[in-house]
């Protein structure tokens, strides 16, 4: 006797199943990603067509090159904005953690191997104090982050003198030319690998999950015995780590750690920091990310970047182009969701 | 009763930091008496006068509960557009002021109603103005200054109206003053603090969102272009970067004054003693030949220590509530 035939639900289910599918592609179709993806495709297409020079060797290795810095510049400010919360300090920990890793290889002569970590440890420590002071004081994780990159960018100033260590060993500034293939930048690929550990973290870690579940719903995560506190933390941490490691590559592009690579204060990594993940569909309001939608999103701003470069527009106005992107992307993030809930896709 | 207590704790917001400037001018004072001398009176006015105009302008998007990133970029923008009309066009100084705060306010409005009519956070639409206002500013000048600064402007900027007190004070007078009544006497004030206390309540009770946040970025935008163009009286010079390092300071002197980042709760005179203390710091510094880059530090240090009391304080206020009950 087969009973499934007789089960009312499935019998329900079955004629709904077509229409099920389609809705699938549409939601994939209307996604982030995939618009992001065709973006991209299109802006590449036609610079490489129409622009002298963009689809060189080197020029592909510098547009590579640079979104592997990028990516993982929003890879950090993602880990955080996870939760609803935002760190202003990512540029401020970049630039320490490079400073610090300055000092260990080069006034310690430190090798390398241990350099590095320590290094990375460095800047998830840092992260590790701003989210321990979020999560006690409970004040929200601007104005500590606000006060946070002050303190470390001037302790790291004063400690340095503004003095950049540009005597690194040979291995830091030839990892940064290195072209793997005579193409393609180690850097871009660190990039992708750490997208795809943070994409398996974020679905298959219990960690991971509970980050996605304190940031769409804090009381429910917590009744449901998470602790929401060490979440918290556990994101600063991550965006900490991250945010060094970002340090970490750009001091291998520039061969040397310089107090300002990072802008006053870091502020400059503000900008790439919150337009990868917001235009990669990463929810400001948290509860969602889209790591692959991070990486299309620098390598989206990237290409426009450079484009807009070998266009001779001025490097200034690219600012405020990137400027007008980041509010074309939360308009166009805005109108689609509203046009997936009017059809009930949500 | 209890609640007797924690109204009038909240009414005098500014007694902590006014007792802290007293104070700290008192112990520099005695330990070096250079402090007191009639030029560096000048100098510290000069700098408060500028610094509370930055304050007020972030002040009023603390009450409604927002924040403004952009407030530099667009201090920055009008100052270089105060002097880029009056070097390439020659317009004369007032018109060219007025061009001047007529592009704060507008820019200003334009980052609120975009805010009011998306309903997209604050922060994001103003590190887009940020960037936006910031790449104009760079592409017009190409990062080069501006020079052709007129004499009565360099003049407002550096010279004294009566004895150590600096013409710079009165548009920081003025704008205190008239922050002051806005928000206590006037009907957009009480909106924007309602929003900022309660924005379901606010619109429910019929107040109209849209206008009173496109208005409270306006003010703000105002407040950003009097305070550039301060600058560029003081500095004598259309400097690109000014605005640069307004972002901590401008949120710092606020919350040393007891404002509610979540907003509807603001002082005024908290915020002025509040640039006073962070003025009579960075000026300690210098008077002592410490770092002048350990200010960054004591920046930060001061938000951390002016958030930690005032969240104690709000603990302590809905404790007593509690009893009061």
């Amino acid at each position: 006797m087969n009973q499934t035939v007789a089960n009312p639900s499935i019998a329900a289910d079955a004629p709904q199943s077509p229409q099920g599918r389609a809705s699938a592609l549409t939601r994939l179709l209307l996604s982030n990603e995939f618009g992001l993806a065709v973006l991209l495709l299109l802006t590449f297409l036609i610079f490489a067509n129409t622009l002298q020079g963009f689809s060189s060797t080197f020029s592909l290795f510098t547009i590579g090159r640079q979104i592997g810095i990028n990516t993982m510049i929003g890879l950090a400010m993602m880990a955080v904005i996870v939760t609803g919360g935002l760190d202003l300090s990512v540029g401020a920990i970049g630039a320490c953690t490079a400073m610090f890793f300055g000092y260990l290889a080069q006034a310690l002569g430190l090798p390398l191997v241990f350099a590095i970590p320590l290094a990375i440890v460095f800047g998830a420590g840092l992260g590790f104090i701003n989210g321990i002071t979020v999560v006690k004081s409970g004040v929200h994780s601007f104005i500590i982050t606000l006060a946070s990159m002050s303190i470390f960018f001037g302790l790291m100033i004063f400690l340095t003198k503004a003095q950049s260590f540009n005597q690194l060993p040979a291995e830091v500034p030839s990892f940064g030319k290195w072209k793997i293939g005579g193409l393609v930048s180690p850097l871009l690929v660190i990039s992708m690998l750490m997208c795809v550990v943070l994409s398996l973290f974020y679905r298959f870690t219990t960690l991971g999950r509970s980050m996605l579940a304190a940031g769409a719903n804090p009381k429910a995560a917590e009744l449901s015995g998470i602790r929401t506190g060490h979440v918290i933390t556990a994101c600063h941490v991550l965006t900490g780590g991250l945010a060094a490691l970002a340090g970490l590559m750009l001091t291998a592009r520039t061969g040397a750690a310089i107090p300002s690579m990072a802008g006053q204060l870091g502020q400059d990594w503000l900008l790439p920091a919150f337009l990868a993940p917001v235009l990669g569909g990463t929810l400001l309001a948290g509860g969602r990310v889209s790591v692959v939608g991070t990486f299309l999103g620098a390598a989206f701003v990237q290409t426009m970047t450079s484009g807009l470069l070998l266009m001779r527009i001025g490097e200034f106005w690219i600012l405020a182009c990137l400027g007008v992107m980041l509010l074309l992307a939360v308009l166009t993030d805005k109108a689609r969701q509203s046009l997936l809930r009017s059809k009930g896709m949500v | 009763m209890a609640i007797g207590v924690f109204t009038r704790a909240f009414d005098n917001d500014w007694i902590g930091p006014g007792i802290v400037s007293l104070a700290a001018v008192v112990g520099i004072s005695i330990l070096q008496p250079s402090f007191l001398s009639p030029f560096n009176i000048f100098v510290l006015l000069s700098a408060i006068s500028v610094n509370v105009v930055i304050a007020l302008g972030q002040l009023v998007i603390i009450a409604i509960g927002q924040m403004n990133l952009a407030l530099g970029a667009i201090g920055g923008l009008v100052a270089i557009c105060f002097v880029g009309i009056i070097e390439l066009y020659g317009v004369p100084p007032v018109p060219a002021l007025l061009i001047g705060l007529a592009i704060g306010i507008l820019t200003g409005m334009v980052s609120g109603y975009t805010i009011a009519r998306t309903g997209i956070t604050a922060f994001i639409i103003t590190l887009a103005g940020l960037q936006i206002f910031k790449g104009i500013n760079l592409g017009i000048t190409e990062a080069q200054p501006f020079y052709a600064v007129p004499q009565s402007v360099k003049d407002f900027g550096n010279l004294s109206m009566i004895g150590p007190v600096p013409w710079l004070i009165v548009p920081m007078v003025l704008a205190s003053v008239g922050m002051w009544y806005l928000l206590n006497h006037l009907r957009i004030g009480r909106y924007i603090l309602a929003i900022g206390n309660n924005p379901h309540a606010a619109e429910l009770s019929g107040i109209n969102q849209r206008a009173t946040t496109t208005w409270a970025h306006a003010i703000s935008g105002l407040l950003a272009a009097v305070a550039g163009i301060m600058l560029v009286a003081k500095l004598q010079i259309g400097q690109p970067t000014i605005g640069d390092d307004w972002l901590i300071s401008s949120f710092a002197a606020p919350v040393i004054g007891g404002a509610v980042l979540s907003g509807g709760h603001v002082s005024v005179a908290g915020t002025f003693f509040g640039v006073v203390i962070i003025a009579i710091i960075t000026q300690a510094l210098v008077l002592f030949n410490i770092d002048p880059y350990i200010v960054q530090v004591v920046l930060g240090g001061l938000i951390l220590w002016a958030v930690g009391i005032n969240r104690w304080r709000e603990l302590r206020v809905a404790r007593l509530q509690e009893q009061g009950r």
